[in-house]
C-alpha cells in the first residue's frame, strides 16, 4: 500500500514538473522568438521610418535648400542689376557735367569698390582662436544660438572703371582717364582696331542714341586659354591654364569691360559728344566668384572642382563669369573676333565637314539644338585651349537650355541635373537690368546660375541617415544580443528549474515517505493492532485492549475497540456465566426429577403396576434426554468458545475404540447393528484428551446406529496415512445427500427429510465431535454414499447407501513398541 | 462394616427431604445439613459413616467442608462423596484434591446414588 501510495503521489508530481518545465522553456523560447520577431519588425519599421523620414526630410531639406539657393540666386541677380543701374546713374551724372578731364579724373578716383584679395592670405585675428562667441550672455537668447564671424578675406579697393572717356561726335576721344590718370593716348574709337581687344563697336551704337538714352555693351575681354583633363578623381586643370580659382590660383584672370555710353548735351541742348564708362568686369565677376552654395557661404578662391559655384551668363547665353576664367566668352584681341564656343565632338565633326570657318559655322548653328549629355565635348577644342562656354551651342550641356528657357520670362527657378556623375542642383535667376539692348527681352542683362552638389545638401540628411542606420544597426545588434542573452537566461532558468523540480520531487518523495511512515505509525500500526485484537476476539480471547495514544480518530477507534472488546468480553463472560449457571441451575431440578422417578421405578417408593411403570419410563427417558441435551449444549458452548479443557495424554486408539464400542453396545443391540473393528496392533498412540476422544467415537457410532435401518453393519477402522493417524467409521445406513455433507456437522442438523421418523438425540453429536477433533488440531469429514466395492463386507443397496466418516490427526507418535 | 449413618449435605431442600425419606425407609440413619457450617457441625457431632456432599453451599462451600473434615482427626476417615452439579474436569480435580473420595455428577438417579453408597459398605 505504501509503495502504491508512493508511486501514485510521485508520478503525477514528476509528470507535472516535467511538463511545467518544458512548458516554461517552450514559452520562454517562444517569447524570445516573438521578441526577436518583434525586434526585427521594430527594426524594420524603424529602418523604414528612418528611410522614409530621411527621404522626406531630404525632400524637405532639398526644397528648403533649393529655396534658399534660389533665393540667393535671385538676390544676387537683383544686386547685380542694382549695381548695373548704379552705373547708369554714374553715366548720367557724368553726362550732366561739362566734360572736363579734371572732373572726370575726380570721378574716376572716387569710383572705387572693394574686391576680395585672393593673393594675400586672409585676415587672421591673433585672438581668433578664443574669440568665437559661443553663446549669448543672456540666457533667454541661448536657444539655437548660431553665430558666424564675418568673412575673413582681405579686401582691396579697386577702381570701378578702367576708362572714362569723352568722345566727340566723330568718335574721337577727347578726354580719357585710364590707368588712374589722365591719359594722353586719345584714339579714334570709330575704328574697331582702336578699341579694347579690337572688338568694340560702341560708337556705331552711340550715334543712334537720343538724349538720355544709354548704350551698354556686352562683356568684352581677351579669351583666356585653358586646359582640362579628366582623371578618375575628376576634372583637372593644367597648371599653365588660366586662373581657375583654387585649381590654379596663380593663373591669369579674365580682364573684361562693359562699356556704357550716352550723348552729352551742351547748354544749348546740342549734342556735344558722348561720354563712356568702361566698367572693370572684375566687379561683376566679384558678385559670383566668391559665392559658395555650401555652409561656408563664401569662398575666397572660387573652386571649379567643387562643383559648387555661381556663374553669370549674358542675355545671349554667353558665360561672362565663372570659377574658371577660361570658360568666359572672350575675343581674339588680334582679330577682334569673338572666340567660338565649345562644341560637342559630334557638332565639331560637322563643323569640320562643313568647310566653314569655326566662327562662321558657329554663327549659323541653330541655338539649343539636340542638347544632351550623351554627347561628349570636343577634344580638339580642348587641345586648342579655347573653350569658352557659349550656352547657345554648348550642346553637351543641356542645363544651358534649361537656364535659357527658364529665364525667358525674367523669372527664376532650379532643376537637377546629373553632371559628371554627380547630381547637381542648378538654380537660375534673370538679372533684371533692362538698359539699352538689355531691355530687348525680359531676360534683361542675363542670368545668374548657381550649381550645388546635391550631396552637399544632403550631407546633413546623409549624416542623419548614416546616424540612423548606425543606430539601427546598433539596435539590431543589441536586440540580437539581448535575445541571445534571454535565450541563455531561459536555458539557464530551465535547467535551474529542472534542478528545482528534481529537488522538489526528491523532497516530495521524502515527504511522502515520511508521511507514509507517519501513517504507518499513527494509522497502520493501530489498524494492525485493531485487526490483531479483532482476530483474537474472534478466536475467543476476549481480553483485548489497545493502547490509546492519541485523541484523533485513530484514538477514538482504539477506544471504541477497547470498549467493544470489553463488552464482548463481558458478554462472553455473561454467556459463560449463564452457561455455567444454567448448567448448575438446570441440573438441580433435573436431579430432583430424576431422584423421584428413578426411585419410583426402582421400587423404592412402593410397588407400581406396569402402566405406571411405562408412563414413568417415558418421564425418565425425557429426563435423560433433557440431561443429555443440556450436557451437549454446555459442551458445545464450551467447545465453540474454545474454553473446553482438555486433559491431553497419550491415548491408545485401541483402548478408546473398545471403550466407545462398549458404551454404545446396548444401543446397537437394540437396533440389531453389528459393529466391527479393525485396529492394527502397532497403531501409534495419539496425544489427546482420553475421555473426549471416547466421546467423539461414541458420537460417530451413535450417529451411524441412528441413521441406519435396523440390522446394519458398522465398521470402525484405525490406520495411518501420509503421516497422519486416521480413524474411519463406515456404515450402511441411509447415507448423506451431497448437499448435506457439510451441514451434518452443524448444530441441530437432523436430516428430517432423509428419515421418515425422528431419531433421538440432540443433533449435536457430530457438531461436538467436530469441535473436539478440530480442537485437537485434527480434521473430520464425511463421504456418502459408500463407493461400490470399497468395503465389500458391507452390504449396500436400496436405501442402504452408507456413509463414511473420517477423522485425521496430524500428530503421530512413535509407535509403541 | 455396613454403612448405617449418612450425612447428606445439600442446599436444596427437596433433595434433602427426598433422600432422607428414601434412605430412612431403607433403615439408614440420615443426618441433614443445609449449609457448610452445619455440615461440619453435624459431622463432628454425629460421626456419620459416609457423607454426601454438595459443593454449592451457603456459609461454607463444599470444598472447604471437605478439606476441613479431611484435615480433622475425628473425621478424616469418613468417606466423602461429592455430589455436585459442577461437572467440569477442573472442578472434579478440585474436589478430588480437596480430599473427596469420589466425585459424582448431578443429576444422578437414586438407585445410582444408593449403589455408590453401598459400594462403601465393606470399607
Amino acid at each position: 500500500m505504501l509503495v502504491s501510495y508512493l508511486i501514485l503521489s510521485i508520478i503525477p508530481l514528476i509528470i507535472m514538473g516535467y511538463i511545467a518545465n518544458k512548458n516554461l522553456r517552450d514559452t520562454g523560447l517562444q517569447a524570445v522568438l516573438r521578441a526577436e520577431e518583434m525586434g526585427s519588425h521594430n527594426l524594420q519599421a524603424a529602418e523604414y521610418i528612418g528611410k522614409t523620414s530621411i527621404a522626406d526630410s531630404v525632400v524637405a531639406l532639398d526644397r528648403k535648400s533649393t529655396e534658399a539657393i534660389e533665393l540667393r540666386t535671385v538676390e544676387l541677380a537683383a544686386r547685380i542689376a542694382d549695381f548695373l543701374y548704379e552705373r547708369d546713374k554714374d553715366l548720367r551724372v557724368l553726362a550732366s557735367i561739362k566734360p572736363d578731364s579734371r572732373h572726370y579724373l575726380d570721378i574716376y578716383r572716387l569710383s572705387n569698390r572693394d574686391v576680395i584679395d585672393t593673393e594675400r592670405p586672409p585676415v587672421t585675428d591673433t585672438n581668433k582662436a578664443d574669440s568665437p562667441i559661443m553663446t549669448s550672455s543672456n540666457p533667454e537668447n541661448r536657444d539655437a544660438w548660431r553665430h558666424l564671424p564675418p568673412c575673413p578675406a582681405r579686401k582691396l579697393s579697386r577702381p570701378l572703371y578702367k576708362e572714362i572717356t569723352f568722345i566727340d561726335l566723330q568718335g574721337r576721344e577727347k578726354i580719357k582717364i585710364a590707368g588712374g590718370k589722365i591719359s594722353g593716348n586719345l584714339l579714334d574709337v570709330s575704328r574697331k582696331e582702336n578699341t579694347y581687344c579690337r572688338a568694340e563697336n560702341y560708337f556705331t551704337h552711340l550715334k543712334k542714341l537720343h538724349k538720355g538714352e544709354i548704350y551698354v555693351s556686352r562683356v568684352i575681354g581677351e579669351q583666356l586659354k585653358g586646359w582640362l583633363y579628366n582623371t578618375p578623381e575628376g576634372i583637372k586643370i593644367s597648371p599653365e591654364s588660366s586662373y581657375a580659382g583654387r585649381e590654379n590660383p596663380s593663373g591669369k584672370k579674365f580682364a573684361g569691360i562693359i562699356r556704357w555710353g550716352t550723348p552729352v548735351y551742351n547748354e544749348k541742348n546740342e549734342k556735344a559728344g558722348y561720354v563712356t564708362l568702361a566698367l572693370d568686369h572684375t566687379h561683376i565677376m566679384e558678385f559670383t566668384d566668391h559665392v559658395s552654395p555650401t555652409e561656408e557661404r563664401f569662398t575666397i578662391l572660387s573652386d571649379g572642382g567643387s562643383g559648387n559655384y555661381a556663374f553669370i551668363w549674358d542675355n545671349e547665353a554667353r558665360c561672362i563669369s565663372h570659377a574658371r576664367d577660361f570658360f568666359i566668352c572672350g575675343f581674339n584681341p588680334q582679330t577682334g573676333k569673338a572666340v567660338p564656343g565649345w562644341l560637342s565632338e559630334q557638332t565639331y565633326n560637322e563643323y569640320k565637314k562643313s568647310g566653314l570657318t569655326l566662327e562662321e559655322f558657329v554663327e549659323q548653328l541653330p541655338s539649343f539644338s539636340n542638347f544632351t549629355q550623351v554627347k561628349s565635348a570636343s577634344i580638339e577644342q580642348i587641345k586648342s585651349g579655347f573653350i569658352p562656354l557659349d550656352c547657345r551651342v554648348l550642346d553637351n550641356a543641356p542645363q544651358c537650355q534649361g537656364w535659357h528657357e527658364g529665364t525667358e520670362d525674367g523669372g527664376s527657378g532650379s532643376f537637377l541635373i546629373l553632371w559628371s556623375g554627380l547630381w547637381k542642383l542648378t538654380t537660375y535667376s534673370a538679372i533684371p537690368y533692362y538698359t539699352g539692348d538689355y531691355g530687348k527681352s525680359k531676360r534683361g542683362f542675363g542670368y545668374v546660375t548657381i550649381g550645388a552638389n546635391v550631396d552637399d545638401f544632403h550631407r546633413d540628411a546623409n549624416i542623419t541617415r548614416a546616424n540612423i542606420e548606425k543606430s539601427l544597426r546598433e539596435q539590431g545588434r543589441k536586440i540580437i544580443s539581448e535575445n541571445n542573452k534571454t535565450r541563455e537566461l531561459i536555458k539557464e532558468n530551465a535547467s535551474t528549474n529542472r534542478l528545482l523540480f528534481i529537488l522538489i520531487a526528491v523532497m516530495a518523495c521524502l515527504a511522502v515517505i515520511s508521511i507514509s511512515l507517519l501513517l504507518s505509525l499513527t494509522i497502520t500500526r493501530p489498524l494492525r493492532q485493531l485487526t490483531h485484537g479483532a482476530v483474537e476476539i474472534s478466536r475467543g480471547n476476549y481480553e483485548q485492549s489497545i493502547r490509546v495514544k492519541s485523541q484523533d480518530e485513530i484514538g477514538q477507534l482504539a477506544k471504541s475497540f477497547n470498549e467493544m472488546a470489553k463488552t464482548v468480553s463481558e458478554v462472553d463472560k455473561m454467556k459463560s456465566d449463564f452457561v455455567t449457571t444454567a448448567s448448575h441451575e438446570l441440573r438441580t431440578p433435573i436431579q430432583a426429577m430424576l431422584l423421584g422417578i428413578s426411585g419410583i421405578l426402582e421400587g423404592y417408593s412402593g410397588k407400581i403396576d406396569g402402566e405406571v411403570r411405562e408412563d414413568l419410563e417415558l418421564a425418565k427417558t425425557g429426563i435423560e434426554r433433557l440431561m443429555n441435551l443440556i450436557s451437549n449444549l454446555l459442551d458445545l458452548s464450551r467447545i465453540e468458545a474454545q474454553k473446553i479443557e482438555f486433559t491431553v495424554s497419550q491415548v491408545s486408539l485401541a483402548e478408546i475404540i473398545d471403550r466407545a464400542i462398549a458404551e454404545v453396545s446396548d444401543l446397537a443391540q437394540k437396533h440389531r447393528h453389528t459393529i466391527v473393528k479393525y485396529v492394527p496392533a502397532d497403531i501409534p498412540d495419539i496425544e489427546a484428551d482420553h475421555d473426549r476422544m471416547i466421546q467423539v467415537i461414541i458420537n460417530l457410532l451413535s450417529n451411524s446406529i441412528k441413521y441406519s435401518p435396523d440390522g446394519g453393519k458398522i465398521i470402525i477402522r484405525a490406520g495411518e496415512k501420509e503421516g497422519k493417524t486416521v480413524l474411519t467409521v463406515i456404515d450402511n445406513g441411509y447415507g448423506i445427500p451431497s448437499w448435506a455433507k457439510e451441514e451434518v456437522f452443524k448444530k441441530f442438523f437432523q436430516a428430517d427429510n432423509i428419515m421418515s421418523h425422528k431419531v433421538g438425540g440432540s443433533g449435536l453429536g457430530l457438531t461436538i465431535a467436530k469441535g473436539i477433533v478440530e480442537n485437537h488440531g485434527g480434521y473430520i469429514y464425511c463421504e456418502s454414499p459408500v463407493p461400490e466395492g470399497e468395503f465389500p463386507e458391507l452390504p449396500l443397496g436400496g436405501e442402504r447407501k452408507g456413509a463414511i466418516f473420517v477423522i485425521e490427526f496430524p500428530t503421530v507418535h512413535n509407535p509403541r513398541t | 462394616m455396613k454403612i448405617r449413618k449418612i450425612l447428606i449435605v445439600d442446599d436444596e431442600q427437596i433433595i434433602l427431604s427426598y433422600l432422607e425419606k428414601k434412605f430412612t425407609k431403607l433403615d439408614y440413619s440420615v443426618y441433614l445439613a443445609g449449609d457448610g457450617e452445619e455440615a461440619v457441625k453435624q459431622a463432628f457431632l454425629n460421626n456419620p459413616d459416609i457423607i454426601l456432599l454438595d459443593i454449592k453451599l451457603p456459609k461454607l462451600n463444599g470444598i472447604d467442608v471437605c478439606k476441613k473434615l479431611k484435615a480433622d482427626e475425628r473425621t478424616k476417615n469418613i468417606p466423602i462423596l461429592i455430589l455436585s452439579a459442577r461437572a467440569q474436569a477442573s472442578e472434579i480435580e478440585i474436589g478430588i484434591a480437596a480430599g473427596a473420595d469420589k466425585y459424582l455428577c448431578k443429576p444422578m438417579s437414586f438407585p445410582d446414588i444408593l449403589s455408590e453408597i453401598r459400594a462403601y459398605d465393606n470399607k
